[in-house]
């Protein structure tokens, strides 16, 4: 019996929360599990191309993180697609509310933009999770 | 008898132990096996986990001083 889709609601930028979404996903997806991302809010902030320099924001854990050089978010991200079945959907209306296109957001790790009426009708089939 | 390569991640944290070894399965064929070198204890758990769940498997787990050898068989 296949394992249930794991679909992800992103919707924090914190360093912390992305990190654990970044983790759980890509070793769900590597697991044989299929994973959806849902990306919104200020969690698409941390996916700008623009944002390289202070891409991640956070509190004290963050900060051992980066200095301990924890398996970067969006690395592991990518790593996910490449070795899992994952897909990764960036929120149509936070684009928008950003003025932003799908251009803006890093390169080879979306999947397109999609919207949350789709998104969710999809997650009735799996697990869902928000961070 | 496969082939067994060596995969060194120590001072990798939590996956990074995990997504080499999966990486290196990728590129060897079915019967060989992969020796990963981890630091981090929780690999030394979750990788058999893993193997488990997806029907390779572990060959053998031994830590010597800080250093966790974990040797996986590519089954599939």
């Amino acid at each position: 019996m296949s394992s249930p889709g794991l679909f992800m609601i992103l919707c924090s930028g914190e360093h912390e929360k992305i990190q654990m979404a970044a983790m759980a996903a890509a070793v769900a997806a590597v697991s044989e599990r299929p994973v959806e991302v849902f990306v919104s809010m200020n969690a698409v902030a941390v996916f700008r191309r623009d944002n390289s320099d202070g891409r991640y924001q956070g509190g004290e854990f963050s900060d051992m993180m980066i200095t301990r050089k924890a398996p970067d978010a969006l690395e592991l991200f990518g790593q996910g697609k490449m070795l899992g079945d994952m897909k990764i959907y960036a929120c149509s209306m936070a684009l928008d509310v950003a003025e932003i296109g799908m251009d803006d957001l890093v390169e080879d790790l979306f999947d397109g933009p999609s919207g949350l009426t789709k998104f969710l009708a999809d997650a009735e089939s799996g697990q869902l999770v928000i961070f | 008898m496969g082939n067994r390569t060596l995969i060194d991640a120590k001072g990798a944290f939590c996956p990074g132990p995990l997504m080499e070894l999966i990486a290196g399965l990728k590129l060897v064929e079915i019967g060989d096996e992969i020796e990963v070198l981890s630091t981090d204890e929780g690999s030394a758990m979750d990788i058999p986990a893993w193997v488990d769940k997806v029907k390779h498997e572990t060959v053998g787990i031994d830590q010597e001083g800080e250093v966790w050898h974990i040797v996986v068989k590519k089954m599939k």
